[in-house]
């Protein structure tokens, strides 16, 4: 069951002003969100998924006072727990055995990955705020097109349409840059 | 432990949260922090004794009006940066026009004195100590806005690190007017400036191991 972004908000505004019920009923709601988007991400480690969420309900928690009433709640909630998940493979990098070649490996492509996404972002500053993010959430974070308009805070058709105009403007750069 | 045990006893501590309470954590730290480096100050270099006669010229309230437009551009950046959200920085600069004015002050003094006396008035009687003082005066502003910041979210931790160390750079200038005696613009353009960066740099350095969470 999807609840929605009003739903969330106010549960969110009503814990902030110090109704416990709400701030459970939020955190409860929050637990299947926060799954589906580690699990898409981290296919094979679904304990791992597990502890993200507890550690992202911990920190939802301990940082509420960060976020912006007048602002998309899961916007917020969704730039917390991509913080915990970088650092989560941050702290694993530093803690591999140096045997484990498996995990070095998975780690590895973490980085190369990273330096990937750093490239990306210097294509994506040539575009406007609206279609870089767009392209960000629905390409690169595996948001659904639906996620990623509750995230910016506009209508679903705009997201695709500047996911397909900014996919277009960058090809075109692409294209114009090599001889 | 599972998921619904843990959201119980989250659940059990549900504080009222004000909407200011970002910038009221931020502004206590800068406050808690700017107490010790004031107190520093006065115990170790000591107020200058002219302060009353400075307070009624122009060169003063020059490097306060400048040390205090880059803090309070300072604290804006920390605020952005001490939550989770992604938002425009854009505005930054806007704190370009601080140094511009000072600039322009600069090069009208220049104009008025011969340019023989240029390097004096560029060096002052205490070039050498201004921007590490400056620096060194920064650190307890810097500690007291770590304090801040353990209940905030930034995720550009370099970012927010370098708006910190920049906000304690300019809040500690502020205070350090208070026993600093020159009072060129080309001085404070240069030293009070390099002193400022010297902290916001040394934010930027720090921020991303001091400031996790």
């Amino acid at each position: 069951m999807q609840v929605s972004e009003d739903q969330l908000r106010a549960w969110m505004t009503d814990g902030l002003d110090g109704d416990a019920v709400a701030h459970a009923a939020l955190l409860r709601a929050l637990v299947p969100l926060l799954l589906s988007f580690y699990r898409r991400r981290m296919r094979d480690c679904e304990d791992d998924a597990e502890d993200l969420v507890q550690e992202t309900l911990i920190a939802v928690h301990t940082k509420r006072a960060t976020y912006d009433r007048d602002r998309p709640f899961t916007a917020w909630l969704y730039a917390i727990a991509r913080y915990r998940l970088v650092d989560h493979f941050r702290r694993r990098r530093m803690t591999v055995p140096i045997e484990d070649v498996e995990t070095i490996l998975m780690t590895e492509g973490f980085e190369a990955k990273s330096a990937a996404r750093m490239d990306v972002d210097r294509l994506l500053e040539g575009l406007s705020e609206k279609q870089a993010r767009a392209i960000r959430d629905t390409q690169l974070d595996g948001l659904s097109v639906a996620e990623a308009a509750d995230r910016a805070g506009i209508g679903v058709s705009d997201v695709k349409i500047s996911v397909h105009r900014g996919l277009k403007a960058l090809a075109a750069r692409i294209k114009g840059d090599r001889p | 432990m599972n998921t619904e045990q843990l959201i119980q006893s989250l659940a059990e501590d549900v504080p009222v949260v004000s909407r200011r309470a970002v910038g009221r954590r931020i502004v206590l730290g800068i406050a808690g922090g700017g107490l010790v480096t004031l107190a520093m100050i006065v115990a170790l270099l000591g107020v200058r004794p002219d302060l009353h006669t400075a307070m009624h010229g122009f060169s003063f309230w020059m490097k306060w009006a400048y040390t205090i437009s880059l803090g309070a551009g300072a604290i804006f950046a920390t605020a952005r940066l001490a939550r989770p959200t992604d938002l425009s920085l854009r505005w930054l600069w806007l704190m370009a026009i601080p140094v511009l004015l000072l600039a322009g002050i600069g090069i009208g003094e220049m104009a008025a004195i011969p340019s023989a006396d240029w390097l004096a008035m560029w060096l002052g009687q205490s070039w050498k100590v201004c921007p590490w003082l400056v620096l060194m005066f920064a650190m307890p502003i810097f500690i007291g806005l770590l304090w801040s910041f353990r209940r905030l979210a930034p995720t550009r931790l370099r970012a927010a690190g370098a708006a910190a160390g920049l906000c304690a750079g300019a809040w500690s200038a502020t205070l350090y007017c208070l026993h600093c005696p020159e009072v060129s613009a080309i001085f404070v353009l240069t030293w009070y400036s390099l002193g400022i960066l010297l902290a916001a740099s040394l934010g930027a350095l720090v921020g991303p191991r001091l400031l996790r969470w």
